[in-house]
């Protein structure tokens, strides 16, 4: 039974597969120049891409971002899709996008793969630390047909990686740094972040590494004991030292607050994308 | 009465609290602290200490009157919809950016949160003169999914970085303890701590009953008025002080009540007690498990609490309102 069986089983379904193989090959075929071509409508699903676009020159092209892509000022104007972690399905496709740009860090798996089910083409923007983001940004420069621009802008992103690690030899000595997001309850910037990043590549130390992640909520009197050099305050949507005092009244004996080693940045560091360069200068010009 | 199980008690949790000023991520010896050891010794372990031995106090005391005020078992201050309310006030002031009254603005917006929501409560909750204690809980719950609701909708709509600061003042965070908002949490709590106290025999007449306690001489409506007065100031203290740390109300009276039986005037005050001491030692947990990340009070309270609260459940019949 078995052995007559399976041969003609095999001869009937021989033309079926032949057939289909033909026909996956015609629709590649098809398929492929509409590949080949620039994408005219991106969708960009986290703040840091949208930046990216933006830096290399596709500001034009973009349809639809989150609600928390905020810069550059055009960016406010674009359509929403709603948030990183929660974007609206509807929304992204009545925007009938030609690709849509995802991260790793805040954009859910699922999300991308729903896409995909629809047949709506994506990217994923890999790139989570700092020696990675220039070819991140060429990769997604070559996907979206403009590799030039992308490649220049890699360029610059890797020329004041370079230049800040040559600076590591201006600060011999190395300083503890601790660099607060937000001040009350005390959250501060660990291992993983581009701000940590930074700090290393400046040689110097960042003290809220040793937590567990990337954000901690830290400890105040864990700060006092390990005394760090210099403390960074990054912008709030608040009155952010107004809101600082009663942390850096804490901290009083702290080094950096007895030197009058405290700086107020700009969020230059938040996120991992073109104003990093800005973010390396602004705490390079710090640690002199 | 049990004296004994009392006063141990009593040590007990005065002795948490001395000890949560020594241990911590890192260990204070109290005879020969350096500099740094001082200063974290008295500008922020004492204050957070205080702070937490008063939370627990108000939560605690506001507990043990509700479950009898109410005649509820499972009554505790944030049922009545207090806590939502100073939370949904509190969010609107984090995510609005409201700075207006520097380091007062949080507290206090959370405090006219939960004034607000008491005397809501109270208005559902009044019929016919008095406040009926079925009308006063569903009142609460409903307001409490009222105003819960909407301040999820303001953390939904919010942009990012005022969402985590609101979560975690949700779960109550005791880590920027400051001695300058302590006066004034004092000041509620001692007050509501005060009516408590000074009621309790009245409080041990509602448990048996309005008609009882009308038979016995107490008027019923003033003595539940002047009691939930008690609990609202002290709720929205402890809740302006520290955000809101969940499970301390409904598990302290519980656990005190199988120690030294179900008379107020005992209940009460250990309850206070009780309440502090735990949460002094939650917070203690919290701050070193994953030294020098925090965890906050309130998630810990509710991680050791709850698995107790089920086995006094399997136990014993305490739950008999």
């Amino acid at each position: 039974m078995h052995r007559s069986g399976s041969p003609s089983v095999f001869f009937r379904i021989t033309p079926f597969l032949l057939s289909s193989f033909l026909f996956a090959i015609l629709a590649l075929c098809l398929s492929s120049p509409l590949l080949a071509a620039p994408p005219e409508r991106i969708v960009s699903l986290a703040p840091n891409v949208t930046e990216i676009l933006f830096a290399i020159g596709l500001g034009d092209r973009l349809a639809g971002v989150t609600q928390f892509c905020d810069y550059p000022e055009e960016a406010k104007k674009k359509p929403k899709v709603g948030g990183m972690s929660n974007p609206s399905l509807e929304a992204v496709i009545s925007l009938k996008p030609d690709i849509v740009v995802l991260t790793t860090d805040g954009n859910p798996k699922e999300f991308e793969e729903r896409l995909r089910s629809l047949k709506i083409r994506t990217f994923v923007f890999r790139a989570r630390r700092l020696p990675e983001l220039p070819a991140g940004v060429r990769e997604l420069g070559a996907v979206l047909g403009v590799p030039d621009k992308a490649d220049a802008l890699a360029k610059k992103i890797e020329d004041a990686l370079a230049g800040a690690s040559l600076q590591k030899k201006l600060f011999p000595d190395r300083k503890k740094i601790l660099f607060v997001v937000w001040p009350e309850p005390l959250i501060v910037a660990g291992r993983g972040t581009v701000i940590d990043d930074v700090i290393a590549l400046f040689g110097q130390e960042n003290i809220a590494a040793q937590a567990k992640t990337s954000y901690p909520k830290y400890s105040v009197e864990e700060v006092l004991r390990q005394s760090p050099d210099i403390v960074f305050i990054g912008k709030g949507h608040t009155e952010i030292r107004e809101m600082s005092e009663g942390f850096l009244n804490k901290i009083a004996l702290a080094p950096a607050v007895k030197k009058g080693k405290v700086f107020f940045l700009s969020d230059n560091l938040y996120r991992m994308g073109p104003r990093i360069l800005r973010g390396i200068e602004e705490m390079a010009a710090c640690l002199q | 009465m049990p004296s004994v199980k009392i006063t141990l008690l009593i040590v007990a949790s005065l002795g948490i609290f001395f000890v949560s000023l020594f241990l911590g991520p890192t260990l204070i010896s109290p005879f020969s602290p350096g500099p740094i050891e001082k200063e974290i010794l008295f500008s922020i372990r004492m204050p957070r200490v205080i702070i937490a031995f008063l939370i627990g106090i108000a939560l605690g005391t506001s507990g043990a009157v509700l479950q009898g005020i109410l005649r509820n078992p499972l009554a505790d201050p944030y049922v009545l919809g207090i806590s939502s309310g100073a939370a949904f006030a509190a969010a609107l002031s984090l995510l609005s950016g409201f700075y207006l009254l520097g380091k007062f603005t949080l507290p206090l917006s959370a405090f006219a949160g939960a004034c607000a929501a008491s005397i809501m409560v109270g208005i559902f909750g009044w019929k016919r003169g008095s406040l009926l204690p079925e009308r006063l809980l569903l009142a609460g719950i409903g307001l409490g999914f009222l105003f819960y609701s909407a301040m999820m909708l303001l953390v939904s709509i919010s942009p990012s970085e005022g969402m985590r600061r609101t979560v975690l003042w949700i779960f109550g965070d005791l880590a920027m303890a400051d001695w300058s908002v302590i006066p004034y949490g004092l000041a509620f709590i001692a007050l509501g701590l005060g009516i408590s106290l000074q009621r309790a025999k009245a409080l041990n007449a509602l448990i048996l009953g309005d008609e009882l306690a009308h038979s016995l001489g107490f008027s019923v409506q003033k003595e539940r008025l002047l009691l939930f007065i008690s609990v609202a100031l002290m709720t929205g203290a402890s809740v302006s002080l520290g955000g809101t740390i969940g499970f301390i109300g409904l598990i302290i009276p519980h656990m005190v009540k199988s120690f030294v039986g179900a008379n107020s005037r005992y209940v009460i005050p250990v309850s206070a007690l009780c309440g502090g001491g735990f949460l002094c030692i939650s917070d203690l947990i919290g701050k070193t498990l994953l030294s020098p990340m925090e965890i906050p009070a309130g998630i810990i309270t509710a991680l050791i609490g709850s698995p107790y609260f089920l086995y006094l459940l399997r136990r014993r019949d305490v739950f008999q309102g």
